[in-house]
């Protein structure tokens, strides 16, 4: 009995590891999935002001000022949020570095960064 | 153009001597929080005014996107006002300063309306650098600290950075004009 014990209990350890190397390399791949940041408006500012994401990760930017504000890409304006006001927010998938500002209030501006 | 910016700063600064000496001339603070909602009504009205000009007389697109801003968030401060001092059951009290406000304001906008068409845009924008400055002051140096109510001190310290990203704006657009004559 004893060898039969001993060969089952080496292949239940075996499995257990197996399934946890499983397990941990789901988890890694969970922390792959795009993750979702958050800027607060706050007090005429960009908070953080500057971010850095991966690449496809989703900001959300939040208007907690009674102040109309935007998001809007400051170089080249090719994007724009639109005004929005408190407590209403506006997001944007990012694929690049980016700069942008309130084009409302020009000298409200923030970056984000693809991490390398 | 030399004598409207001496002009400005010679405005600016008897301005600031109006507002700041009836209160210092008193022994201790004595605007109390009715008369202090005034003030930031009046001063809020004021820059809502000065804009309503400068969207009548200028043609520069980012001098009247400017004072299409000063209207829109003037007056988001002042209904914020409204709304606290309506949820607080006070009355805006009418007082030395905002009466020493409204008449330096009735000067401005004379001299606002008379301004000749090619010299508007960069006295409107010297004024609103000038009045922001002083408003800046005004609410930090005077009506924060005499504030009792919790409430209307922390709204006053909210619209401080508002107050600070227009100067801010401003003094953008008056480098932009000053770079262009």
């Amino acid at each position: 009995m004893k060898p039969f014990l001993k060969h089952y209990h080496f292949q239940t350890v075996i499995l257990v590891s197996i399934i946890l190397l499983w397990g941990f390399g789901l988890k890694e791949n969970t922390t792959q999935e795009p993750q979702v940041h958050t800027v607060e408006i706050i007090k005429m500012k960009f908070v953080p002001q500057n971010l850095i994401v991966k690449k496809g990760d989703k900001v959300i930017w939040i208007n907690k000022d009674f102040i109309l504000h935007d998001v809007t890409d400051e170089k080249n304006d090719k994007w724009t949020s639109k005004p929005f006001g408190k407590n209403e927010s506006w997001s944007k998938v990012i694929t690049q570095d980016e700069a942008y500002f309130c084009s409302l209030h020009k000298v409200m501006k923030g970056t984000i960064k693809i991490e390398s | 153009m030399k004598n409207y910016a001496n002009h400005i700063k010679v405005f600016g600064f008897l301005s600031l001597l109006l507002l700041v000496i009836p209160l210092q001339a008193q022994e201790s603070p004595k605007l109390t929080d009715p008369e202090i909602a005034s003030v930031a009504v009046v001063a809020n009205q004021i820059d809502i005014d000065f804009a309503k000009i400068a969207l009548q007389k200028s043609k520069n697109k980012e001098v009247q996107d400017f004072a299409n801003r000063m209207i829109e968030d003037h007056t988001a401060v002042i209904e914020q006002a409204v709304a606290l001092v309506t949820k607080l059951k006070v009355t805006p009290i009418d007082n030395a300063v905002s009466q020493s406000l409204l008449k330096q304001a009735e000067d401005t906008k004379v001299n606002l309306e008379k301004a000749k068409k090619n010299d508007f845009d960069k006295y409107y924008v010297d004024n609103e650098v000038a009045y922001h400055k002083q408003v800046i002051g005004a609410v930090n140096d005077l009506l924060i600290p005499e504030t009792k109510n919790q409430e209307l001190k922390e709204l006053l310290e909210t619209v401080v950075p508002a107050l600070e990203t227009h100067l801010g704006h401003a003094q953008m657009l008056q480098n932009k004009l000053t770079s262009k004559k």
